[in-house]
């Protein structure tokens, strides 16, 4: 592995986002192809801060940082992977349901899923069944996640899944859901795609259902 | 009468602290600049205008909220007429007596659980699985036969009833199991209006209320400092009605609050400061509680930590702060993040109980929960009920009197004598010497010819016989009848929602 390389997985392990944009450009200018600098470089770190995260060497926050110098390196790549035609990993939008406004679980899975690459759309908080329908239809993601904090607005989940429905959109995205109340056999019932526990398993779940994992 | 004695200061109870009163000002002062520089979030119209109609500065409105500023003088006219005392009262027994008083003042204790959780343990199978009108019924009859238990919430959320009207079964179901003072949830101000016919009901009249309210309601602003349509509805329609609300923000330090839980109390306040504003504004008097529940993220997990000694810490803290803004105080104990009943739920529940009693929080809730609060716990119960046994115990301190040191006692006795047959003994003994009822204390052979039973199956066949025991029923057929009907009406007026009835089981 290059050295370039090497020091760009370093700077992403260590969170330190000024340093892996700068690499990245000086990557650019010694004439590595942007698909390398992501999968040989970025990815590369952002896989051992998954490992060291799930061994509980490393914490959410330090965990986040890593994701955040990731993104910095993945500003610049973006627009030059997407002219070479390269196929990113997908794109997630999340919202957390009609009625709630507790957004810091859909923040963390955000975090995490930009962390191992996807693009991520956040349409925010209390957002409406007709919002995540319009909103799918403007940003055209792979996957949808839900997340909602409370049993009176886990209903919105299964509302929002059937308006996806009647728009002919279900078959278009995958839909994911997570939040303190749910679990897995209320994702099936309201015929979810996948359930996810907390971030982590959300953006595993994430991969999973884009085929990359 | 001889006095000899002066300058004799007593310690009835031992005391705890945490905060100074330089501390508690810095923060509180601290809160008042949230409130007026940073600012809250309001989903509300009309909160947002009773507040900007008498001062606040209203800024930044989208089409959903506003960002309200609150100066601090209209902090300090809140407090000129906020209750230092609120009340409530439990409904009636048979022979029209409401035995259950909860007295919310300084340095009052009450336990009792706490509410709403998605999951519960199966009392029989130890199954974890969704919670039902059975299992809150079951849990509110625990509550009602253990005497440290001041207080009933839903342990476990109604789910084999429609959601959308869960809160009137749930409150039912509460009703069948219990008499004492209750802290109920509501979906809506709709449900709120039911369940508070469904009290006036069960009282015997809207007097009786006035009289003592039978419940208080639990009201949860979001953190960072966001108050939602549903939060300031329900306020508003408490101040409207009498209702004793808690309002209690769960910030979680490290990611809904600072880190620092300095900073986590700090916001904690700013929060509940804006609900004693805008109740004071509506309702001069009107009575509020404020919380008490916050604390640290667990940054491996990311989950809400319920047995952390930073939630016992910052709730010990939160009331030094109530205690000196003289407003009621809604604590946190015998809660843990364990799964199930074993030693990681003794620790963490007799930590936060020990905490919360010794500090002196007013209303000391969730007791009983598990798993970050998602599941509940029989056996958990009905072992903090023995853990708070203990801590009242350390809480009647040592009296030091002429009686006590007992002197001529030992004279009498004297050097190689004994104290059991003494009347000095046995005159105290009761009184002096706690006495457990499921901590064992036998010895090896009569505990192995007892079954060598573990705490935890101790606990699990007290709670059982508790389940079982034959009690009357609370109210009369006719009563419950009438009650039934209100949550029948209710599911009638829903029927249309989808996915609202038996979502879950």
């Amino acid at each position: 592995m290059s050295r370039i390389f090497e020091r760009i997985s370093t700077a992403v392990l260590e969170g330190d986002d000024e340093e892996s944009a700068s690499l990245v450009h000086k990557a650019l200018d010694k004439g590595e192809t942007a698909a390398d600098i992501l999968n040989e470089g970025l990815l590369v770190g952002m896989s051992e801060v998954g490992v060291r995260f799930k061994a509980g060497d490393m914490f959410v926050p330090e965990v986040l940082m890593s994701a955040d110098a990731m993104q910095a390196g993945m500003r610049i790549l973006r627009p030059l992977l997407v002219a070479g035609g390269v196929k990113l990993i997908g794109k997630v939008m999340l919202g957390t349901v009609e009625g709630d406004l507790h957004d810091i679980g859909k923040n963390l899975v955000g975090m995490m899923c930009e962390g191992v690459g996807f693009e991520v759309i956040d349409i925010g908080f209390d957002v409406s069944p007709a919002d995540f329908v319009a909103a799918v239809k403007e940003h055209q993601p792979d996957i949808v996640g839900m997340s909602a904090m409370l049993t009176t607005t886990m209903r919105a989940m299964g509302h929002t899944i059937k308006a996806l429905t009647e728009a002919g959109l279900r078959d278009k995205v995958k839909v994911i859901v997570g939040g303190a109340p749910v679990d897995a056999a209320f994702a099936k019932k309201i015929e979810a795609d996948g359930y996810g526990s907390n971030a982590p398993a959300g953006s595993d779940l994430a991969k999973e259902l884009v085929g990359a994992a | 009468m001889q006095v000899r004695k002066t300058n004799y200061l007593v310690n009835a109870t031992p005391t705890l602290q945490v905060l100074t009163e330089d501390e508690i000002e810095a923060i509180y002062f601290s809160a008042l600049r949230v409130l007026s520089e940073t600012g809250v979030r309001v989903y509300e119209p009309e909160g947002v205008e009773l507040a900007y109609s008498h001062g606040a500065i209203v800024e930044n409105a989208d089409e959903k909220s506003s960002l309200v500023k609150i100066p601090s003088w209209m902090v300090d006219r809140a407090r000129a007429t906020l209750p230092h005392r609120v009340t409530v009262v439990g409904p009636p027994d048979r022979n029209g007596k409401r035995n259950y008083v909860m007295d919310l003042f300084k340095n009052q204790i009450y336990y009792g659980t706490g509410s709403d959780t998605p999951f519960t343990l199966d009392p029989y199978t130890g199954e974890r699985r969704r919670a039902t009108y059975k299992d809150v019924k079951n849990f509110a009859k625990l509550a009602q036969a253990l005497p440290n238990i001041d207080f009933f919430m839903s342990l476990g959320i109604t789910q084999d009833t429609a959601v959308g009207t869960y809160d009137r079964w749930q409150y039912l179901a509460m009703l069948e199991g219990t008499n004492k003072p209750i802290n109920i949830t509501a979906v809506d101000i709709e449900g709120l209006k039911d369940q508070l016919e469904m009290a006036y009901i069960r009282l015997g009249g809207k007097t009786e209320w006035k009289k003592g309210p039978a419940f208080s309601l639990y009201i949860e602003p979001v953190s960072p400092l966001s108050h939602s349509e549903e939060v300031v509805q329900k306020l508003l329609f408490c101040c409207d009605n009498d209702i004793p609300f808690v309002y209690t923000p769960c910030p979680l330090a490290g990611a809904t609050a600072p880190c620092t839980l300095a900073g986590t109390a700090v916001q904690a306040l700013t929060e509940s400061l804006f609900g004693i504003v805008l109740s004071q504004l509506r309702k001069p008097g009107a009575q509020v509680i404020i919380g008490g529940l916050m604390s640290n993220m667990d940054m491996k997990t990311s989950v809400y930590c319920y047995g952390s000694p930073e939630m016992a810490l910052l709730s010990a803290a939160y009331t030094d702060i109530t205690k000196w803004l003289g407003v009621p105080e809604y604590e946190t104990a015998g809660c843990s993040d364990t799964k199930l009943f074993d030693e990681q739920a003794l620790m963490e529940a007799t930590f936060n109980i020990t905490t919360a009693g010794l500090i002196g929080g007013n209303m000391i809730h969730d007791v009983g929960y598990i798993e970050q609060g998602l599941t509940s716990c029989p056996e958990m119960l009905v072992a903090s009920n023995e853990i708070i046994d203990r801590v009242k115990r350390i809480l009647r301190g040592i009296p030091v009197t002429d009686d006590t040191v007992a002197l001529d006692v030992m004279d009498e006795v004297g050097p190689g004598g004994h104290y059991l047959a003494h009347d000095h003994t046995y005159n105290r003994f009761k009184t002096e010497i706690w006495r457990p009822t499921l901590t064992d204390r036998r010895d090896y052979n009569d505990w192995t010819k007892a079954g060598s039973k573990t705490y935890q199956e101790r606990v699990h066949e007290r709670m059982i016989e508790l389940l079982e025991a034959d009690v009357e029923p609370l109210m009369d057929e006719a009563m419950f009848k009438e009650l039934h009907r209100i949550c029948e009406l209710a599911d009638e007026r829903h029927k249309d929602e989808e996915l609202d009835v038996q979502m879950f089981v």
